[in-house]
């Protein structure tokens, strides 16, 4: 395959974060949809090939010997964003800036990975202890909340800078679809009123459990 | 509604903005809290009628919230005025959410529980505030009040079921509405006079929490 492809799956937190980011780019791709659930075609070659961990999603670029690829969703979004975003507005040069991003990116990664714990095993009844992932979900959620309420005293929007970052985009879908493993908006006034910036990004899309309003 | 009769605070006005709502708890009953875009709020039973789904997840449309799951319309008055499945139809009256008295004070949501023919006005006076945060914490409504008490000096319990108490905190003089949420939750509406250093009495928020939440009388849950 030529050009960029992202494999994909439609009920992935971190497809989803890779989606917004190249609908926001607005850059030409191909998806390929992968049967994570219940297939585990990530798992098995040839996509275990592309990706030893057996996970999503995977980026593809380029052709031939000169192929980019990429695993783990703050990895693709830093290089989409040094890629295609000539003005480096989602990835700031500005060390300051910079640093933070990648501070929130680490705790995407990181911090709210329980969250997406939580979340499999909720859909998907992936065998983890559902009850710890979601406390630990509560408390990474506090963090966020926290952040953007001093945020917003300071008169900001967004979790970096001026304008919305990879920050935003890598943090927004595990608070976005915290229903799905039972946690409510209703203790986080901050991330409630952030969530509602996010969704006026142009390009922005949804994802099953993210309704769209319109 | 629930145990104890009188005005609780469910929110920040700033937080709920025109054609947003959300849900929150008080007495672990579910409400949802929403503003229309003429900027009403309102404080409703978070139960769709049609199948009991809550309201809260749904979205405001002008004057009315719309629920997400079949959509159903309910306009400012509760009833239902609209069901997409039928929409010629002429919905009943008797077709609505239950709805509770509430009223807007100190820049705080306020809604009534008990018999609404008593309920007079919110506590707190027409004072004019600033919102700093709302604080979830997790322990029970007495135990909170009782260590908000030791962390700061009291300067007026107002009201007198008192659910809003004024402090000297950090140096500034703050508001401080307790919204008993659940068993062991407890919301704190926090907002000061203008001018106030809203940064300085958010991070005092933040500390007095960590305080709360290490209380040994609470029982047991974590965060
Ligand atoms: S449950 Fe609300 S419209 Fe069906």
């Amino acid at each position: 395959m030529t050009g960029l492809v992202l494999h994909d799956f439609e009920l992935d937190e971190g497809c989803y974060k890779v989606r917004l980011l190249l609908a926001a780019l607005h850059v030409p791709h191909l998806r390929s949809a992968v049967n994570m659930v219940p297939g585990g075609e990530q798992t098995r070659p040839p996509l275990l090939l592309l990706n030893p961990l057996g996970t999503l999603p995977i980026l593809e670029d380029g052709a031939g010997d000169d192929t980019v690829v990429l695993r783990d969703a703050e990895a693709i979004l830093a290089y989409l964003a040094v890629r295609y975003d000539a003005a480096r507005r989602w990835l700031p040069d500005e060390p300051k800036a910079f640093g933070q991003v990648m501070m929130w990116m680490t705790f995407a990664s990181r911090d709210l990975h329980a969250a997406v714990l939580a979340r499999r095993h909720a859909m998907f009844e992936e065998i983890v202890d559902g009850a710890a992932m979601t406390s630990a979900a509560r408390r990474a959620f506090r963090v966020m909340d926290d952040h953007m309420t001093m945020r917003r005293l300071d008169g900001d929007v967004w979790f970096v800078g001026k304008g919305p970052t990879l920050a935003d985009l890598a943090l927004f879908p595990s608070f976005a679809l915290s229903r799905d493993f039972s946690i409510d908006h209703e203790a986080y006034p901050a991330l409630r009123r952030w969530m509602r910036r996010v969704r006026s990004i142009p390009g922005f899309t949804t994802m099953p459990g993210i309704p769209d309003y319109h | 509604m629930m145990s104890e009769d009188g005005w609780y605070p469910v929110a920040l006005a700033d937080d709920i903005e025109p054609g947003t709502s959300t849900g929150t708890r008080l007495f672990g009953r579910e409400l949802v809290v929403w503003r229309d875009i003429t900027g009403h709020s309102h404080v409703w039973e978070d139960r769709c009628p049609h199948r009991g789904m809550r309201l809260s997840f749904g979205f405001v449309r002008g004057s009315s919230i719309a629920c997400l799951y079949h959509g159903w319309q309910f306009d400012a008055g509760g009833r239902c005025r609209y069901i997409p499945a039928h929409p010629k139809l002429d919905v009943p009256a008797s077709i609505a959410v239950e709805r509770f008295a509430s009223a807007e004070r100190l820049g705080i949501i306020w809604v009534f529980s008990g018999d609404p023919s008593g309920a007079g006005t919110p506590p707190g006076g027409n004072a004019e505030t600033m919102p700093v945060r709302s604080l979830s914490v997790n322990a029970p409504a007495i135990s909170t009040v009782a260590a908000l008490m030791k962390e700061a000096s009291l300067l007026v319990e107002a009201g007198a079921s008192g659910p809003l108490l004024m402090l000297q905190a950090c140096g500034e003089p703050v508001y401080i509405a307790v919204q008993p949420t659940g068993a062991q939750e407890t919301t704190l509406h926090v907002v000061v006079e203008p001018g106030s250093d809203r940064q300085k009495v958010s991070l005092w928020a933040e500390a007095l929490r960590h305080t709360l939440e290490a209380e040994p009388t609470r029982s047991g849950v974590t965060a």
